[in-house]
């Protein structure tokens, strides 16, 4: 092993093979994560999927209003992973500035993305959907399925949009630096593809025809 | 950025082609099965562009799908139980 293959472990007296995937831990935390997160949600939709093949009396209850309301988010969410790969590029060039601003456009779309879902859900609620109950008549596991799948998404935005002032914070204050925001980009373009899926299944599979 | 912007307004056009689907009156089966394709071509382009793993380490690459997709095929051992679910449903 050469000598550049060698790294030496910060404050500590020993030395360290260089990571075989050639990127930063934390980046290769990130991944371990997003690995395990997709499996998480992938069991909820598999979970979703054998419930509603199982049950007789589905329904399709999304009007178009709901399906558009869907179709916003969704390209609000896209635009926002676009803001974080300028976001990225700024700190990498050290452009603060530049960086701080481009954050801020994502954190404000990831919550313009959570008050339109939250008001998808405070309509739905309104209508009388619950957990366990369909007020249409159909499958009562509907309203557990869909809250589950969406509440679970919307928790990852809202978490999302929390680290990402964090992350800004330690920025600023000069703790963190770009590879810090590059790793922050992983998780949010991981739930912007996660509702890549939970749009098309959630909503799509679901509007009234 | 304007490689980003056009990966970006790539999956925006194909969010529009799945809601136009959505419309056509197809088959519940054959309307799942062509969301999800879409959707999975969504997931690999962002994984490979937005996600940079095409300009990672290969192994990193190697490492991430087969055991993910180990998972999601392991996953589908429950659609059996779910069809019996369905015909016991239905009574038969």
């Amino acid at each position: 092993m050469s000598e550049s293959e060698l790294t030496m472990a910060t404050g500590h007296e020993v030395l360290m093979e260089a990571s075989p995937y050639h990127i930063e831990k934390k980046k290769l935390g990130m991944w371990v994560f997003i690995v395990s997160d997709a499996c998480t949600f992938a069991t909820f939709l598999f979970g979703y999927g054998y419930m509603r093949v199982g049950s007789q009396n589905w329904g399709t209850p999304f009007e178009f209003s709901s399906i558009l309301n869907g179709i916003i988010m969704t390209f609000v969410l896209l635009s926002s992973s676009l803001t974080m790969l300028a976001a990225v590029r700024a700190t990498q060039a050290g452009q603060k500035a530049s960086a701080n601003k481009w954050l801020g456009f994502t954190m404000l779309l990831g919550t313009v993305f959570a008050i339109l879902h939250l008001r998808e859900w405070v309509k739905m609620i309104g209508e009388g959907w619950r957990l366990f109950y369909n007020p249409m008549g159909g499958a009562a596991q509907f309203g557990a399925c869909f809250f589950s799948v969406t509440g679970l998404h919307l928790t990852h935005v809202i978490s999302g949009v929390i680290a990402l002032a964090f992350i800004v914070r330690g920025y600023n204050q000069g703790r963190y630096d770009e590879s810090h925001v590059e790793t922050a980009g992983l998780y949010w373009h991981f739930v912007d593809l996660v509702w890549m899926f939970v749009f098309p299944l959630m909503y799509l599979m679901n509007a009234a025809r | 950025m304007g490689s980003y912007a056009g990966i970006v307004i790539g999956l925006m056009v194909i969010v529009v082609i799945e809601v136009i689907l959505t419309y056509q009156h197809l088959s519940v089966r054959r309307l799942v099965f062509s969301l999800l394709c879409l959707a999975c071509l969504e997931a690999f382009v962002g994984i490979m562009y937005l996600m940079h793993v095409k300009y990672e380490s290969r192994l990193l690459f190697w490492t991430i799908f087969p055991a993910t997709l180990f998972v999601l095929v392991l996953l589908n051992y429950l659609w059996p139980d779910a069809y019996r679910m369905a015909r016991m449903s239905l009574g038969k």
